[in-house]
């Protein structure tokens, strides 16, 4: 292979190549005896157990798809509810220094309270059912979404405000014209955050009085000495994520075309 | 009332201090008076911490005097806008929009429809000599292209009054040089009262009908020069460079 061909994909093959490295220093471990395949089932396994979740499921009938598509249900919801409601609360809380004051104390707090310790609560208040997972999973998120709305309000530039000022601007466009867009960037991040917490959550709500959903998948196998299943279902976790990641990165590059620039710019 | 016709801006007997400043701290700025003409151009120049840029402001009408007031056409200032365009020291365009839609923000809220805001737009980013590039967003520009943007922007007010704030201290020398030649074509083409903010000494001599200087606690005006030299000006012209001397002299006796 030339030279100049070999740097140009370079970038895409080296990555690879390290990956499948390391599946193949896993597999030969467990070749040699070096790592327990009921602890680490090697990566063989694992494709031979991906292949019969996906075709058979586990436990039967229940394949990765409808696994993958209860889970994005329950994640898609909580977080989608958490942002329609963080956004505009957040926008008020940001934009008013008094209310701002007032909750500061109340957002940190609810903010601390580990999600997951409310798993009981939950149970109680809404039963074992999909509205306790969702709502798990809608604190979790609502108030990282809150507070990152709340700081990117807060943290508009103030050079940009006094400079729509000094054009006449009226209050109110002010708002919707200069703050909205100056905070977007802040936002984004902070949905990014807020999903992430959901993917934190969702394995725990998952936990219990389901056996659908890629959390009660994982911990389904566990109780079935299924270590192979247990790491697919993670996997599958994973590669959920970086498909919506991939897919936010798009929409911030359609939403915020002037910040897209400078990723390009940056490289 | 000022008993003059042709005064723009009046600044009468202005002081400012702030509530949290100590009994025995001298005020930022301590009964400043100066009347500016119409289509003057004023250069405020002093050190870093001479309430200069406080004074601009307060004209600008984004800040509040503590003592006397200032008039515009001879009506008190009460906030900003209302003819007093504004150009400041850093990058102010919004990073959302590109060039033109930024000089259109400006455009539109003086009432213009989007066509018509559009065309002045495209027709101001000519006259500040950017013809062509207004699709780009602000971070795509350098930042002497910036300023043109903004002065564009401030313009499309259609300000009777241009407030500027050390708008070239970021930019290098060579384009700052460029860009005072820029800007008196651009007064001379659209008479504007011009109050601008320097602590460059030769910036102020190759751009002032007068020259206004502020020393530091209290804040006040120690020296008033008016320049009869007729523009382009040179570095080299021997009355420049003795008034050069005399206003080094009167910043460091302070």
């Amino acid at each position: 292979m030339p030279a100049a061909r070999f740097r140009q994909i370079a970038p895409t093959l080296l990555p690879l190549a390290s990956f499948a490295l390391f599946l193949a220093a896993w597999e030969l471990a467990v070749a040699y005896g070096l790592l327990r395949p009921l602890l680490f089932p090697p990566p063989s396994r694992l494709l031979a157990s991906a292949v019969e979740l996906v075709v058979d499921g586990v436990p039967r009938g229940k394949t990765l798809a409808d696994h993958l598509l209860v889970t994005l249900m329950r994640i898609g919801g909580g977080f989608l509810a958490a942002v329609t409601l963080a956004l505009p609360i957040g926008l008020l809380i940001g934009s008013r220094p008094v209310l701002d004051r007032m909750m500061q104390p109340i957002v940190a707090f609810c903010r601390s309270v580990a999600t997951l310790s409310l798993l009981p609560l939950a149970l109680v208040w809404f039963g074992i059912g999909e509205a306790s997972k969702i709502f798990l999973i809608g604190y979790g998120c609502f108030w990282v979404m809150v507070s990152n709305v709340i700081a990117a309000v807060k943290l508009v530039d103030p050079l940009l405000l006094r400079a729509a000022r000094t054009m006449d601007t009226p209050r109110r466009q002010i708002f919707t014209a200069v703050v909205l867009p100056a905070a977007l960037p802040r936002i984004a991040a902070g949905a990014r955050i807020a999903l992430g917490v959901g993917f934190m959550v969702i394995v725990g709500a998952e936990m219990i009085g389901t056996t659908t959903g890629l959390g009660a998948l994982i911990m389904e196998a566990r109780t079935f000495y299924r270590t192979d299943v247990t790491f697919v279902g993670m996997i599958a976790i994973g590669l959920l994520g970086v498909a919506i990641a991939a897919g936010l990165t798009r929409l911030e590059r359609v939403l915020m075309p002037w910040i897209a620039f400078d990723w390009e710019a940056a490289r | 009332m000022s008993a003059r016709e042709d005064i723009r801006i009046d600044i009468r007997n202005v002081g400012k201090s702030f509530p949290n400043d100590r009994a025995d701290t001298p005020p930022v700025l301590e009964s400043v008076n100066l009347a500016i003409a119409d289509n003057e151009f004023v250069v405020l120049l002093g050190r870093s911490g001479c309430g200069k840029t406080t004074l601009l402001n307060i004209v600008a009408g984004l800040d509040q005097a503590t003592t006397g007031e200032v008039r515009v056409a001879g009506a008190p200032v009460t906030g900003p806008g209302g003819g007093k365009g504004m150009v400041f020291q850093q990058n102010a365009l919004f990073p959302w929009l590109t060039g033109t839609r930024n000089v259109m923000f400006a455009a539109e809220n003086r009432g213009l429809d989007k066509a018509a805001a559009r065309k002045l737009a495209e027709e101001l980013l000519s006259l500040v000599g950017l013809a062509g590039i207004g699709d780009k967003y602000p971070s795509e520009l350098s930042g002497g292209m910036q300023q043109r943007v903004a002065i564009a922007r401030a313009l499309a007010l259609d300000p009777a009054i241009l407030l500027m704030d050390e708008p070239f201290g970021a930019l290098d020398e060579i384009t700052r040089n460029e860009m005072q030649d820029e800007l008196l074509r651009i007064w001379q083409a659209r008479s504007k009262t011009v109050l601008f903010v320097t602590h460059s000494i030769w910036e102020a001599l190759m751009l002032a009908d007068r020259i206004v200087v502020l020393a530091p606690r209290p804040g006040r005006i120690i020296l008033e020069r008016t320049i009869a030299e007729s523009r382009p000006r040179s570095r080299a012209s021997l009355p420049l460079v003795q008034m050069h001397e005399d206003i080094w002299q009167a910043l460091q006796e302070r």
